[in-house]
C-alpha cells in the first residue's frame, strides 16, 4: 500500500466463539474489530459497534456465538493496493475497515480513521513547507538576469 | 467453498434495503478453489477481493458442468 498507515495487526476469533469472548478479545488487545474464521479461514468481521447494535441494543444472550452479529462476507483489499482503491473500496461497499491480504493470508486491518490520519499528517507536511517558504524565502523576487548569446 | 474462474458469485441480502448482488469470480486465491477470490460485481463492473461467507453461493454455468 502506498499509503504511510501503521497497519494493525489482525486479531482473529473462531466463528464459534461468543459475544463476551469477542469483547474480551477486543479489551485485551485495544481492537474495534476482529476478523471471524471458519477453521483458520476468514468469513467476516465484527466490530465493537456490532457487538452494540445487533447483541446489546437487541437483548441478544451474551453467549451467542459470534458469527451472528458479524458481518459476512468480509471484502478485501491487496496488501498493495493503491490510495484510489483503498478510497474506493471503503465508498462502494460502505465499511470502515478493511482486511489487508498477501495471497489468501490476512497480514494487516485498514480502517477509515487511519487513512483520514494519515491524508491529515501529510497535510500538516505540506503546510509546514509552504508556511516555511513564506516565511524564510530562499530567493529574491527578481526576474532572472538576461542572457545575451 | 470452491469455485473456479468464470463461476457466478451470489450474495442475497438479509437486511433491509440490501439487494442481492452478484458477480463473476475473476480469479481464485485459495489452494483448492478456496477464497479468497477476485469478484467482478454485475452492477458497477469494478472488482472486488472478499471471503464469501456462508450465506454466499457460487453457481457454475451450464456451459461449464461437464469441464
Amino acid at each position: 500500500m502506498d499509503l504511510d498507515i501503521t497497519l494493525r495487526q489482525p486479531v482473529v476469533i473462531e466463528c464459534d466463539a461468543t459475544v463476551v469472548e469477542a469483547a474480551s478479545s477486543m479489551a485485551a488487545n485495544g481492537v474495534g474489530s476482529l476478523i471471524v474464521t471458519d477453521h483458520g479461514r476468514p468469513v467476516g468481521i465484527v466490530t465493537d459497534r456490532d457487538l452494540v447494535t445487533r447483541a446489546v441494543a437487541k437483548g441478544a444472550d451474551p453467549n451467542s456465538r459470534i458469527d451472528s452479529v458479524m458481518t459476512a462476507n468480509l471484502i478485501a483489499l491487496d496488501a498493495d493496493a493503491d490510495f484510489d482503491d483503498v478510497l474506493h473500496t471503503f465508498s462502494h461497499h460502505g465499511v470502515r475497515r478493511l482486511p489487508l491480504v498477501d495471497h489468501d493470508r490476512v497480514v494487516g486491518v485498514v480502517s477509515l480513521d487511519d487513512v483520514l490520519v494519515s491524508m491529515v499528517t501529510d497535510l500538516g507536511g505540506v503546510a509546514r513547507v509552504l508556511a516555511a517558504q513564506i516565511m524564510f524565502p530562499h530567493a529574491p523576487d527578481e526576474p532572472p538576469a538576461p542572457t545575451t548569446t | 467453498m470452491q469455485a473456479r474462474v468464470g463461476d457466478e458469485l451470489v450474495i442475497q441480502g438479509h437486511h433491509v434495503g440490501e439487494g442481492r448482488r452478484t458477480g463473476e469470480i475473476v480469479e481464485v486465491r485459495g489452494a483448492d478453489g478456496g477464497p479468497p477470490y477476485v469478484v467482478r460485481w454485475d452492477d458497477s463492473g469494478r472488482t472486488t477481493l472478499m471471503f464469501p461467507g456462508t450465506d454466499c453461493e457460487i453457481h457454475r454455468p451450464a456451459s461449464k458442468e461437464n469441464h
